[in-house]
This record gives C-alpha cells, structure tokens and sequence, in this order.
C-alpha cells in the first residue's frame, strides 16, 4: 500500500515531470515555430512593405505619366487651337559697317534691317517676303509666291523676288562672303537680281543636278533705271530669262557647280535715250567647294567666280552705239577653324558706255563668327577706279561689319 | 548649222535615254533616309522590297550638314524620306526639299516618315531663348543613341513603308517582328555589359549624349561649349576644369568635334577621353545600327579601363 502509496506520488510526480517536461519540451518546440512563423511574418511584412512601396511608386509614375499625357494634350490642343499657332516664320537680321574711304571718308553705314516672312499658304504654294529698311527708306525687297506641288518636276514663282539669273545676284547683301556687293554684278546687272514677274523652273529628271528656268519680269535689278516698274509696257519691253543651273559632286568632299544666264530685254531704253534697242544681259558662274564632311565646322574652302556681260545701244559723245561690257569677280574664302575664315575678292567692274574703263579692287576679308548668329567682319579694300572723274571707289578702303540675325532668318537654297 | 543641230539632238536623246534609265530601275521602293541609321533600320524591314539611301554619311557633325544640290535629285525620286525629325535636320533638309518638287514626301504627307513619333523627349527647354545657344525647342533630337528608341524608330518606319505600300504590309510588320527580337536581344546584351558604366560622370562636348546616358546610368556634369553650338571662353574652361575635379569626372565624350579642348581638358584633370558617334555609318564598325550601339557602349568601356 505504502509501496503504492509511494509508488502513486512517485507515478503522480514522475507523470507530473513528464508532463512538466512534455509542456516544456512542447513550449520549446512552440517557442522556436513561434519564432519562426514571427520571422516569417516579419518577412512577409517586409515584403508588403516593399510590394506597397512599389504600388505606391508605380501608382505615383503612373500619376506623372498620366499628368503628363494630359499636360501634353493640353497643350497639343491649345497649340491646335491658338491663333499664333498659324503664324508664319519671322526673323530679322541686321547688317552695320564702319566704314573709311580714302575719297570719300569714313561713316558709320546702317545698311539694312530685313525681316523676313515664310509660310506655307495652303498644299499647293509657300509664300515668303522680305522687308528692308536702310538709310534709302523702308522697301519691299522681296514678297513672293512659290507653287510646292505642281507635277512633272515643275515649279512656279510669282510676285517680286530675286529672279534665277547668276549666283551672287540672288544673294541678300547680308549673306555675302564679303562686305559689299561686287562693282561688276551693281553695275552690270544692277544689284541684287530683284524683278516683278513670273518664273517656272524644271529639275530634269537626270541622275545629277541639272535645273533649268525660265522668267518673265517688268525689268531685272534692284538698280536698274531703264524702265519704271509702275508702267504697262508692250511685250517687247519685258525681260525675259533663261538659266542652266547644274551641280557634281567630285568626291564626296569637293563639288563643283556650274551655270549660265541669259536675260533678254527685245526693247529696253535708258532714260533720255532716243533710240531703243535690245539688250542682252549675260552670265556664267562657277564655284567650287571643299567641304570635308567630316570637318566642316572646321574646315573648308570656297571659290567662286562670275562673269557677266551687257551689250546694248547706249548714248556715247560719239552718238548712239552698241557696246558690249564684260566684267566679273572672284573670291575664295578658307575656313581656318570653327569661328574664323579668310578670304580675297578681285573685282573687274567696267563702265557700260566705255567698258574700256574699268574699275578693278582688290579685298582681303577676315570674318570671325561668334556664333552661328553674330559675325564681325574686317575687311580692307584697294580700288583702282578709271570709271568715275572723281575716283570715288578708288584708294584705300576699310571696312568693319557687324551682322546679326534674330529668330528664323533663311534664304534657303538659293543662298547656299 | 546642220552640226550643231545634230549634236543638240544627240544631246536630248541622251539626256532622255538617261532619264528613262532612271524610270526603268524603279522597280523597288525607293527610300532616302537622312542618317545611316534610319538607312539601315529601313534595309531591315523593308528587306529586298526597298532601295535605300542615306543623303549623310555618319561622318558629319548633324548640324552642319553641306546643302548639296546632289541631294535634291535623289529626294526628287524618293517614294518615301525617312527623317529624324524633331528639327535634327533643320539646317538643311528643309532647304534641299523646297527644289526637290516630290510634294509626296514633303512634311506632313504620307511619304515624310518622322521617326521621332511617340519618342520619349529628353532636354525639351522651358524657354527658348537664343541666348541659351543654339537650343532645339522641340528637345533633344539624338534619341537614336538610345538602343530602346531603336524599336520605336523600327516601328515608326514600318508603319510609314505600310501606310504608302499597303500590299506589302505584311511583309514588313513580319521583319519588323524579327527585327525587334534582335534588337531586344542586343539590348540585353548592353545592358549587362554596360552594368560598370552606371554613375560614370562625364563631360560632353555638345549635349547629344542625354538618351545615351539616360539608359546607362552615366551623369553628365558639364559640356565643352559654353552654350549648345558656341565655342568654350577661357573663363569657362577653367571652371569646368574646377568642377571636373571636385566631381571626380572620369571620361570626356566627343563626336565630330576637334579633340583639342578634350585633350586639353584631360591633360588637366587626368580624365579619360573618348570620341563616339552620334549617328552610325562612318565606317566598318558601325555600319549598321546594332552595330553602332555596340561600338559606343565598347568604346566607353574601354576607355574607362584604360582610365
């Protein structure tokens, strides 16, 4: 009994252990799972956390993506409905010298302020005009219409422009390589080619460049006083043109482009001039480039050259004549880095009535770009002139130029 | 009299028979892409359906681009022009496409393909104001440097082949597929081989290297120019050699640029210097986009090994 008595508290107290031992055991392995499934838990929360932070950046990207879609369209639609949405390309540029002449001393020359105009009209034509004001007056230098889809290669021009005849005569003064207009293209052609008319050009359909053109105008020259513009006229006292313009590349760094002009008045008169008479003004232009494409920021090295001819009836002491006057230029200009060129001009300007007299100049040029927009220009100039009594453009000649141009101011191809 | 007149006929019969050769090998699709690379992308979807040309050679610095009238017939018998767009080419394809008389391909119709649709812009300026240089309005426009901007290029292009060529648009969304897979290969090929270039800091000479840098975790923490497309002053390069020092800047890019204010600039700080290309083209190792790619990611690796 005692035994069992014993052996009960012994069993009850053993039992007791083996639970006490169980539960502990029991806690332990619950403690390590509960820790367990505590770090898990913890992973999970992290993980949570993570896949939260994700959601939210990817909510908040989305966000900004779709304030940005919308700032977009927003924008898209008020461009698309805004009135200036339609306004054309303007830009300006403005061209100052100081200037000394030996003969006629120095200034500081204004010479022009041009603002330009472009557009497209509608599918079928883009318009374009230029304005220029200068010490002369304010005048519309260019304003002309241009056809953008007329079949079989063709292409028309109507309104005041710079008609297709030489190189230089289409270039506004400002684009020049030098500071001033040759003698020989302002005497023999008048200037700038500027003329009211018509043109049509045709592209051949050749494998190389190859462009020819014919025109129809009042007269042709911005300095030409032989008819007034603001008259009707017989059509034999229009001017009528024909140009071959063509272009090789040599290699893929040197190119030469070539062309040749006619322009042809059946009666032009020079004003207290009796007898009319035909005139024929004529012309050829070569220029040759190097334009290493890998370098031309750099690099390069331009040669052009034109000769032009006028033969007409003109009043000589002698009485009235036909006189045919050859004249021309030359200047090649080296790139010498990104900012600075050089270059030399010859000038051989005759006088129409006695192209035995000439004036000839000589020009070295420095040009230093500071920027694509901003050039300065030095230029120096000999002349010897057996044309004017007084010699006006004879002597030592210096020029400083400062050209600038403000917004979009191109001249496009034909000032290439 | 009688011969001149003949070899004036001779002339024209010439001239004609010339003309009509051109007609005669217009078979396939003619294509002009501005750059190389668009060239190229083109060759890939439109396979032997297209004959493309690229008027650049990879070789130019694209904003100073020659007018050359040789471009203008070549734009005359395009049946598309494929173009970059957001005014990369504005200093001169504008003045090339108004004697080119191809209204087709003019921008806004159906044969003016711009590749920048649907591109991501980096750099588009809050004001634009010459002042800041020469600044591009519309953003960036070298996205081509980034190889992810290769599939909406390819994607741009098949869709502007399609759009004039409907009956072959099959065949062009089918390379298109086949082009993508390839691209997508190679891009996570750049990826795992462009991994050390991520926080490079760099100095460029133009910023042209936004997408590029964008996709491979480089930072870009001055530029040569004083402003995009105007030449260093004295003043400014001192500063940037200051900065360089301060930010620890590893390489110096360039493309077709002198290399004099690089070297200098190395000289000075020790920094690496490396010449890349902004577009493909200019010779053997890049005469193909993917190609291309690799060439500038392979550069800068192993200029910055070198460093």
């Amino acid at each position: 009994m005692v035994s069992s008595a014993l052996r009960t508290p012994s069993l009850a107290v053993s039992a007791v252990f083996s639970v006490l031992l169980f539960i502990s055991e029991r806690g332990l392995a619950q403690d390590s799972e509960l820790e367990s499934l505590r770090s898990l838990v913890k992973g999970m929360e992290q993980q949570l956390q993570k896949a939260l932070q994700r959601i939210d950046q990817l909510e908040n990207e989305r966000g900004i993506t779709a304030t940005r879609v919308e700032q977009v369209e927003k924008s898209a639609r008020a461009r698309q409905s805004a009135p200036s949405a339609l306004n054309p390309a303007i830009g300006m540029a403005i061209d100052a010298t100081a200037e000394q002449r030996s003969k006629a001393g120095g200034t500081f020359n204004f010479r022009s302020a041009e603002i330009g105009i472009a557009a497209s009209i509608d599918p079928y034509a883009r318009g374009y005009a230029y304005f220029t004001g200068s010490g002369e007056g304010v005048e519309v230098e260019e304003a002309a219409m241009v056809t953008t889809s007329l079949p079989w290669n063709l292409q028309a021009r109507g309104g005041r422009f710079f008609a297709d005849f030489g190189r230089l005569a289409k270039f506004h003064p400002h684009e020049y390589a030098f500071v001033n207009t040759p003698l020989s293209l302002e005497r023999i052609v008048g200037g700038e080619s500027k003329a009211d008319g018509a043109e049509l050009s045709y592209l051949f359909p050749t494998p190389f460049f190859l462009r020819g053109t014919v025109g129809g105008y009042n007269k042709l020259g911005a300095e030409n006083e032989r008819l007034d513009d603001s008259k009707s006229r017989s059509w034999s006292r229009f001017t009528y043109l024909g140009r071959l313009n063509t272009y090789f590349d040599l290699t893929d760094n040197h190119s030469v482009e070539l062309g040749t002009s006619v322009a042809f008045t059946p009666s032009s008169r020079i004003p207290d001039v009796a007898q009319g008479g035909s005139r024929t003004l004529s012309g050829l232009d070569l220029t040759y480039r190097y334009q290493p494409l890998d370098s031309t920021l750099y690099q390069g090295l331009s040669f052009g050259a034109e000769l032009f001819g006028n033969s007409e009836r003109l009043q000589r002491a002698s009485g009235v004549r036909r006189m045919f006057a050859p004249g021309g230029y030359a200047y090649a200009e080296a790139k010498l880095n990104r900012e600075w060129s050089a270059g030399f001009l010859y000038d051989n300007a005759p006088s129409l009535v006695s192209p035995g007299k000439k004036t000839q100049s000589y020009s070295p040029f420095l040009t230093w770009n500071l920027s694509e927009f901003n050039r300065l220009r030095f230029q120096y100039t000999y002349g010897n002139d057996n044309v004017n009594e007084s010699k006006a453009d004879g002597g030592n000649q210096f020029f400083l130029q400062w050209t600038t141009t403000l917004g979009a101011h191109s001249h496009g191809f034909a000032n290439r | 009299m009688q011969v001149k007149r003949r070899s004036f006929v001779c002339v024209l019969f010439l001239v004609v028979l010339w003309s009509a050769g051109g007609v005669a090998q217009a078979q396939s699709i003619r294509v002009v892409t501005t750059i190389p690379d668009l060239a190229d992308i083109t060759k890939q979807i439109g396979k032997e359906l297209v004959e493309v040309e690229s008027l650049t050679r990879g070789v130019e610095f694209m904003h100073a681009v020659p007018v050359k009238p040789s471009f203008v017939p070549k734009l005359n018998r395009a049946n598309i022009l494929v173009a970059m767009g957001l005014d990369l080419e504005i200093s001169w394809l504008p003045a090339l496409l108004e004697p080119a008389s191809n209204p087709k391909i003019m921008p806004g119709q159906p044969g003016h393909v711009d590749c920048s649709a649907g591109i991501t812009v980096l750099d588009v300026p809050r004001s634009v104001d010459r002042a800041e240089g020469d600044v591009h309005p519309k953003g960036n426009p070298h996205y081509n440097l980034d190889p992810f901007n290769g599939k909406v290029i390819a994607r741009n292009i098949a869709d502007g082949l399609g759009r004039n060529f409907p009956q072959h648009k099959a065949v062009f969304e089918k390379n298109l597929a086949a082009y993508s897979a390839e691209l997508e290969k190679a891009v996570a090929r750049w990826q795992t081989l462009a991994a050390p270039l991520k926080g490079t800091k760099f100095v460029a000479y133009h910023s042209d290297w936004a997408y590029f840098a964008s996709r491979f975790g480089l930072q870009q923490i001055g530029s040569i120019e004083l402003k995009p497309g105007i030449e260093p002053t004295p003043n400014h390069l001192v500063a940037l050699v200051q900065k360089m020092q301060q930010e620890k800047v590893q390489v110096i890019i360039y493309g077709p640029q002198s290399d004099r204010y690089p070297k200098q600039l190395a000289g000075q700080t020790g920094a690496a210097v490396v010449r890349l290309q902004s577009t493909g083209g200019a010779t053997a190792e890049t005469d193909s986009y993917i190609k291309f790619i690799d060439y500038n990611v392979r550069s800068l690796l192993a200029a910055l090994k070198k460093s």
